[in-house]
């Protein structure tokens, strides 16, 4: 039985390569992390704005909405990071070039060779930019920090990286069937950050119900948000609900782990 | 020969199916969330001329035309210099950028077809979206459109030719999408920004993208500005083009060519 010592030892050299590689060239790398940072820029950017003409979005003030916007970003951010090498395209050409064929034949995990595989770190710049606004909602929500409040909210980021990158992991396994990775997981994945970006009174019922009982987005960032802001519930459900954030990002990850494996048993190589 | 180009291009794009199905999906799902945002945020009222009808009309139209006009990213052109297939490509008994944009030409119509005409038909059974109202406003958008590929494609292909100074190029592709999706107006409407930065766009191409093209479907423009309008994107796309050649000749005096 190889130890849980071993994977990390592993897993922590084969990032130490990465991140010596990809700091290599001083330059480029900078240059990236200004432009991951510019990407979350100008998306935030354009709806600050546009939100100038307007009082508020379906009732909520700008840094409230800063405060939903913060959370998806630095977890999606983070998740974007760790999980790199689950990343739908970029997985799907380790099963066209044949180098998960390499990772099989290996003596060790594939889970954390997969994990070695890729570390963006050029997403630093993202996630600061996130943090730089989840700092400005801070500041300008007068958020009442209580020892409740200071528990969950690690769990609150902890559940969206492991929903998110549960995301990845189901868009990198249906890959061993199509071999090319497909667009349409990118509704949950980006799709599902935008959708957690604003809050949920201002989509049309079924949309909402679809991210509430199908796939249970809502729970990750609204309601925890509802809870941290202390805004009442307009859909009038349980109060636990507020705090099912790292059950739902727990057990989306764990279904689709599951789904790997599945996935997995079931994959032919593409032969060369 | 750029016709021919161009129709095979097209036939060979046309060929991509399956993607289609899941791209339309995707499509309309971000469509639906971005209309969400636009509506709640005008919330029954107009703004700047712009009511619920315009904005839904807006969201549907760059969804659809989005791919039309490639505003993310474009790097086949950078590749197939690292390649070193751009050496062929400069034997061909024609001009490298009227190849490549023949090619274009014949993607974008593909794009049109396959993503752009479907999304515009499933939305208007969803949406309540506008209609151009006369034949001069739909032949003035089929000009505008052409104009905005024109324009689209000479920025694609000037920062596609940084790949013969830099050895990772990639770079000034992701960058180039970052201010072409914000300053074309795709993210947000330019119409719902500041006015002064609205000002500060329009010494940019880049609003001639997407912008123009919707502001002229929606009917914001009659007469002397459409006039206006479509002259000023006709200056950027002879402008960029005429840009593109002259850094094109830089590029190739710096091209060696090792044989073997």
């Amino acid at each position: 039985m190889v130890s849980l010592r071993h994977h990390l030892e592993l897993y922590s050299r084969l990032l130490g390569a990465q991140l010596r590689s990809q700091m290599q060239y001083h330059v480029g790398f900078v240059l990236d992390l200004i432009s991951t940072m510019f990407f979350t820029a100008t998306e935030f950017g354009a709806f600050v704005l546009v939100f100038q003409r307007f009082p508020s979005i379906g009732g909520w003030k700008l840094e409230e909405v800063a405060f939903l916007y913060g959370m998806v970003e630095v977890s999606f951010g983070v998740m974007d990071m760790v999980f790199a090498g689950f990343d739908p395209p970029a997985f799907a050409q380790y099963i066209r070039k044949g180098t998960l064929d390499q990772f099989l034949l290996r003596p060790s995990s594939l889970l954390i060779q997969v994990f070695g595989s890729d570390f963006t770190l050029r997403r630093i710049g993202r996630i600061a930019l996130a943090v730089g606004i989840l700092v400005y909602a801070f500041n300008n929500n007068q958020i009442v920090w209580n020892l409740e409040k200071l528990l969950y909210f690690p769990f609150v980021i902890l559940g969206m990286i492991l929903f998110f990158g549960g995301m990845f992991m189901i868009g990198a396994t249906i890959t061993f069937w199509t071999v090319e990775s497909t667009e349409a997981m990118n509704i949950f994945t980006y799709g599902g950050g935008y959708l957690m970006s604003y809050p949920m009174n201002i989509y049309s019922d079924w949309l909402r119900k679809i991210f509430t009982f199908v796939i249970p987005a809502i729970f990750l960032n609204y309601y925890p948000a509802l809870f941290f802001l202390e805004r009442p519930d307009p859909f009038g459900m349980p109060y636990f609900v507020h705090f099912l954030a790292p059950v739902v990002g727990f057990l989306v990850f764990f279904l689709s782990v599951q789904f790997w494996k599945f996935g997995l048993m079931h994959y032919q190589s593409t032969g060369n | 020969m750029f016709l021919e180009i161009a129709r095979r291009s097209f036939r060979r794009h046309l060929t991509y199916r399956a993607a289609t199905i899941a791209g339309l999906t995707t499509n309309v799902f971000f469509g639906l969330l971005r209309a969400s945002v636009l509506l709640a945020l005008l919330n029954g009222q107009s703004a700047n001329g712009w009511n619920a009808s315009d904005a839904v009309t807006y969201v549907v139209l760059t969804q659809a035309i989005m791919m039309f006009v490639s505003i993310f990213g474009w790097t086949d052109l950078m590749n197939a210099v690292y390649r070193g297939e751009i050496a062929t490509d400069l034997l061909r008994p024609m001009s490298l950028f009227g190849f490549w944009f023949a090619q274009d030409v014949g993607r974008a119509f593909a794009a049109l077809l396959l993503r752009g005409v479907t999304i515009l038909v499933i939305s208007s059974l969803i949406f309540h979206i506008k209609l151009p109202s006369s034949v001069a406003q739909f032949l003035a958008l089929l000009l505008s459109m052409m104009l905005a590929l024109t324009i689209s494609f000479a920025i694609r292909f000037i920062y596609n030719l940084a790949a013969f100074w830099s050895p990772d190029a990639r770079g000034f592709a992701r960058f180039a999408s970052v201010i072409g999706t914000f300053a074309s107006g795709f993210l947000m409407p330019l119409r719902f920004f500041p006015d002064w930065l609205q000002q500060l766009l329009n010494f940019t191409p880049f609003p001639h993208i997407m912008n123009t093209i919707i502001e002229i479907y929606v009917g914001s423009y009659s007469g002397n500005q459409l006039l206006e309008a479509l002259l000023a994107q006709t200056f950027w796309a002879a402008f960029l083009v005429v840009l593109a050649q002259i850094i094109l000749a830089q590029a190739s005096k710096r091209l060696v060519i090792l044989g073997g």
